[in-house]
């Protein structure tokens, strides 16, 4: 069964940066998400980690950390997992 | 706003790393009658040896005055950032220098009157920088500028250890830093600057009519105010008297709640393109005051 966690973070990344020719699943897990092949730059970086503090109640509080996070929807899905307010987290 | 190409900064304020604290330190001890004319010399110099500035300043010239500048025009183009410099560092060597807002600029004097953040795009033209700096002194407010560090930056950190923590940097020589640095600042409740006339270090440009030709300019502005939903305000400012600088400023762009992206950016490409046209009216009265030596 796919992880519930992984779903929502894709779907939310394709709705916070309009990826219009880009369907959720077609994200893969383990791709970069800056630079890779979704060809995002600084400024999608940053609308999406704004949608992700609020979405999840975290804070990111630093650039190495936001660097970490967004590494790829894996990553996300770690950091979010440990980070953010758990009555957020889909079940 | 990543950098796309790290040697860029190198081609921008090309003089030595000791030239400004030189400049001070003539102004401080030589009279204005020996001053002025060791600026001109210096002019003369620059315009002789800086060939890649020369000829962006040809080519800009060509295209407002709708002639071939001559020696001359060159000499008052480059001249006029000598001048404009020089303000900036008896500015902040304390010399008094208001700001006073121009026709057309209610929305900015709105905006500064209130505790509202917004989003400043600012233009190489004439004082602005130095009006920058100003507004946040004679408002009171906390303005964090984005700025390129380069090698003598001399100016900016004399200015902004005047107005001390009025003034907060984010530095986009370093994309991986920049990105938290404008998350920080555009989160916060202060105002937010941002250049908007060189694309150099910019991945959002979009092309605008000026001076006749679809040109490039930065709109990162624009999706920041999208993202933060915070208003813009476009000004730029040129000199109006010895102490005195006069600011013209946009009307407010304002992020509307449940507007699409698509038709929030047309509104945007609508307010900055309004905006231009009113900059490139002072430049055809006034073309000396455009500080970009730059390829149009």
């Amino acid at each position: 069964m796919p992880d519930p966690l992984i779903a929502k973070l894709k779907l939310l990344i394709v709705e916070t940066l309009r990826l219009e020719d880009i369907a959720a699943a077609d994200i893969p897990d383990n791709e970069p998400l800056i630079g890779g092949g979704l060809s995002l730059d600084s400024i999608d970086a940053l609308e999406l980690v704004v949608r992700l503090e609020k979405e999840f109640g975290i804070k990111i509080a630093s650039s190495e950390e936001a660097k970490r996070a967004l590494g790829s929807v894996a990553e996300l899905t770690a950091y979010i997992r440990e980070h953010a307010d758990p009555s957020r987290l889909p079940a | 706003m990543a950098l796309k190409d790290a040697a860029m900064p190198q081609l921008r304020n090309p003089g030595p790393s000791w030239g400004y604290r030189f400049i001070r330190l003539c102004d401080a001890t030589l009279p204005e009658a020996l001053f002025r004319p060791l600026r001109q010399g210096g002019t003369w110099t620059a315009v002789l040896l800086m060939q890649r500035q020369r000829g962006c300043s040809r080519d800009y010239l060509r295209v407002v005055l709708g002639r071939e500048p001559g020696p001359r025009d060159l000499f008052r183009h480059f001249l006029s950032v000598c001048e404009a410099l020089v303000l900036r560092l008896r500015v902040a060597g304390g010399l008094q220098h208001r700001c006073v807002h121009g026709p057309g600029s209610s929305d900015m004097e709105t905006w500064l009157a209130s505790n509202r953040p917004a989003l400043l795009g600012t233009f190489h033209i004439g004082n602005s920088d130095l009006t920058g700096f100003m507004l946040a002194g004679q408002a009171h407010k906390r303005v964090h500028l984005v700025r390129l560090r380069v090698g003598n930056s001399h100016d900016t950190d004399a200015l902004a250890s005047r107005f001390g923590d009025l003034l907060r940097f984010v530095w986009v020589n370093d994309p991986s830093e920049m990105l938290f640095a404008l998350k920080e600042a555009g989160s916060s409740g202060d105002a937010v600057a941002l250049q908007c006339d060189r694309a150099d270090h910019s991945t959002r440009c979009e092309p605008f009519e000026f001076l006749g030709a679809p040109r490039a300019f930065p709109f990162t502005i624009y999706h920041l105010a999208l993202i933060f939903h915070r208003p813009v305000i476009l000004s730029f400012g040129v000199p109006s008297g010895p102490a005195e600088s006069t600011v013209y400023a946009s009307p407010a762009f304002e992020p509307l709640s449940g507007e699409g992206r698509a038709e929030a950016l047309a509104r945007c490409r609508i307010h900055f393109q309004s905006f231009l046209r009113v900059v490139e009216a002072h430049l055809r009265v006034h073309p000396y005051d455009w500080l970009n030596f730059l390829p149009l």
